[in-house]
């Protein structure tokens, strides 16, 4: 007991009365006005779907993950989204480990609510197999600094983490096309969530005898208020839930008024979380380009038409990952191709590829051992193996082309027609090719 | 590893020391009356340090290991601001930010009898002296001096307290004034009492000088002398 006495943060009367009487006249002790919200950062990890969002001295840190489950009877072709929340006596020494406090508990209700009772994840986009597999999300909301308002700072943070979240795509396949494969995300592109909108929460605190109204209390005017509200709303000023849970009672003006102030915050909100995660999200597709430079494939594509059998087979093993890294980094176009070689039965591969290369390189690494006139000659003596032997070097396009089920997103369907023009000049080689993908083909749908 | 001074004591103030640093020989000292402060430990002739810290000294013959802390570890001699958490019949129960909590006696009160108890109601702030900070003990805190005298000791009203870390109190308790405080000073009517264990109360007329002497000092933590004084300057001209 004597411990939890001198562990306990506590607030003199002074600071009490202090907060109360300078908030009659309009001035906050950190130097706000009473509707102004303190300053918001929000930055990202490195993995997909970590945010870590400072409101002031309030530090939230946000994570989703995903897992494939069984969807609720009730709802066979829902996924589930599941908030959980972790207060840490670190944060705050008023915070016990183990049991969740009563604040806690709070905490991660009014999240809950103005994320999944309005809607705001699409959960039926979730779904996998109805009845059978679904995606269930689950959202860990850390706090790592109680500075007052974790309400709002705890939803921005599980917002940023979802906007920024992936999650795997996986199709039906094996051999009765109901086996779940899910893709690495180095295979396939991971698919980021439907987010139809963002509830932004904003708290309010009612404080003194005369129910001063303040936006997004600190610590200390926490410690002080008669009450709080938050409502949580979109930038259309849509209301998606509203808690007001106790302390003093404040009329119907009041609430209004903070209504409007709030679809006021909501949209400044809303645009710098948005600001936030467009900004993350080149970041991360500069990154990726960063890692693999695109003349890695070149070369290498290069190395495989012009290489010996045996040698080259052997060499191609090892840069097989690498090209395949290489080659979903290159964005979305490479994509389309791939697509479109699809439904041409595979035969247009080999050119795309040439025509992606342009000009050769004269840089070669893969034959720098080898004569490279004799490697020719043997080439020009067994012109048939040749194109089967281009299908070992040019494994990255693989699995793509293993696709059958329609594509999940619109964005990569819609352009794969256009590009059907260009996949019909291709050359001659469909025969020989068409071969080589079938055992491939077998094999990636067993696994 | 660190050796053995040999009463090389120049060399080790203000200078960086760490645990278990021995930064005193008292056999090899003329005058072995020392004070020792907070870091400070002797074991037998050799004196030890306790924590990472610079290490000061104070003529004629004081010690004590300075360091910046969000918690509080009590010495005797220190003027604190405590907040009463408790009364109980023979001692107020003060929190001083200590990891245990500290005992303020009743009668510790210039003129200090059993008739004239003061009455603070939980919360009151408190300018106070830790009289006895002993390993294993509660703190014993007292309202007056040495000289049982009331010397600016006792309860503060009205004004702001906002919490501090040790080393930025420390700084504004400094002599020569600190420039955040004189730059302030000079334009500014206020009155504060710092507490050495990282709390501060300011009062002033009007609540806005209150807040921005407030978070001026909140906001120098890191900054340099040059630095607070530019600081201040700008905020002062926003001001006015």
């Amino acid at each position: 007991m004597e411990q939890r006495l001198a562990n306990a943060w506590r607030m003199t009367v002074n600071e009490k009365k202090f907060i109360e009487t300078a908030l009659l006249s309009d001035l906050r002790i950190d130097g706000r006005r009473p509707f102004d919200y303190r300053n918001l950062t929000i930055r990202f990890g490195r993995e997909d779907g970590s945010s870590e969002v400072q409101l002031g001295q309030t530090h939230v840190m946000g994570f989703v993950t995903s897992q494939l489950v069984q969807p609720y009877r009730d709802r066979p072709n829902e996924g589930t989204l599941a908030i959980y929340t972790e207060l840490s006596p670190m944060a705050d020494p008023s915070f016990e480990a183990g049991r969740p406090a009563e604040s806690a508990v709070e905490l991660g209700r009014i999240i809950d609510r103005g994320l999944r009772e309005s809607r705001a994840v699409d959960t039926e986009s979730l779904c996998v197999v109805a009845g059978k597999w679904v995606w269930s999300l689950r959202i860990d909301l850390h706090i790592l600094d109680n500075g007052g308002n974790l309400v709002d700072a705890a939803n921005i943070a599980a917002l940023a983490s979802l906007l920024t979240f992936r999650r795997p795509e996986c199709t039906l396949g094996g051999e009765d096309g109901q086996e779940v494969i899910i893709h690495a995300p180095e295979a396939r592109e991971a698919l980021p969530l439907t987010v139809h909108h963002l509830p932004i929460a904003i708290t309010f605190a009612f404080i003194g005898d005369e129910n001063t109204v303040v936006i997004d209390p600190s610590h200390f005017e926490e410690a002080v208020m008669g009450g709080r509200m938050t409502a949580t709303l979109n930038a259309n000023g849509d209301i998606c839930a509203v808690q007001k849970a106790g302390g003093e009672g404040v009329i119907q003006s009041v609430i209004m008024q903070c209504l409007r102030i709030a679809s006021v915050k909501a949209v400044d909100i809303t645009r710098k979380i948005e600001d936030a995660v467009k900004s993350n999200n080149t970041e991360r597709a500069l990154r990726k380009i960063k890692r693999h430079p695109p003349s890695a494939v070149v070369d290498v594509i290069k190395a495989g038409q012009k290489g010996a059998d045996n040698l080259l087979e052997e060499n191609m093993e090892k840069p097989k990952q690498e090209i395949e890294d290489t080659i979903v980094s290159q964005s979305d176009d490479m994509d389309i191709e791939t697509r479109s070689s699809n439904q041409n039965e595979s035969k247009p591969r080999i050119d795309k590829n040439t025509s992606f290369i342009g000009g050769p390189s004269s840089w070669d690494p893969y034959s720098k051992g080898v004569n490279v006139d004799e490697l020719k000659a043997s080439l020009a003596s067994r012109v048939a193996a040749l194109p089967s032997e281009k299908m070992d070097t040019a494994p990255p396009v693989e699995p793509r082309v293993t696709v059958t089920d329609p594509p999940l997103t619109s964005t990569n369907a819609a352009p794969s027609s256009e590009e059907n023009t260009g996949a019909g000049q291709q050359t001659n080689k469909e025969k020989t090719l068409k071969d080589a993908v079938k055992p491939k083909h077998k094999r990636k749908k067993k696994t | 590893m660190e050796s053995k001074p040999s009463n090389s004591l120049s060399s080790l103030i203000d200078q960086q020391v760490f645990p278990g640093d021995v930064v005193l020989d008292l056999s090899k000292m003329a005058n072995q009356t020392i004070k020792l402060g907070s870091g400070l430990r002797q074991e037998g002739d050799a004196i030890s340090v306790m924590k990472a810290g610079k290490l000061r000294f104070a003529k004629p013959n004081k010690y004590w290991v300075e360091s910046s802390h969000k918690r509080y570890v009590p010495c005797a001699g220190d003027t604190v601001l405590g907040i009463v958490v408790d009364s109980k019949a023979d001692n107020f129960l003060v929190d001083i930010k200590s990891p245990t909590i500290a005992f303020l006696p009743v009668l510790a009160f210039e003129g200090g009898t059993r008739r004239n108890i003061p009455k603070f109601e939980v919360g009151t702030l408190l300018y106070a002296r830790v009289v006895k900070a002993n390993t294993g003990m509660n703190p014993e805190l007292a309202c007056m001096d040495a000289s049982g005298k009331a010397a600016e000791f006792g309860p503060l009203k009205d004004g702001y307290m906002f919490e501090s870390s040790t080393g930025l109190s420390r700084m504004l308790l400094n002599s020569p004034t600190c420039p955040l405080l004189e730059t302030l000073g000079k334009k500014l009517a206020f009155e504060i009492a710092v507490g050495l264990n990282g709390r501060v109360w300011v009062n002033a007329t009007s609540p806005s000088i209150i807040i921005l002497v407030a978070n001026s000092i909140m906001k120098s933590e890191s900054l340099s002398p040059v630095q607070q004084k530019i600081m201040v300057d700008n905020l002062l001209q926003r001001v006015q």
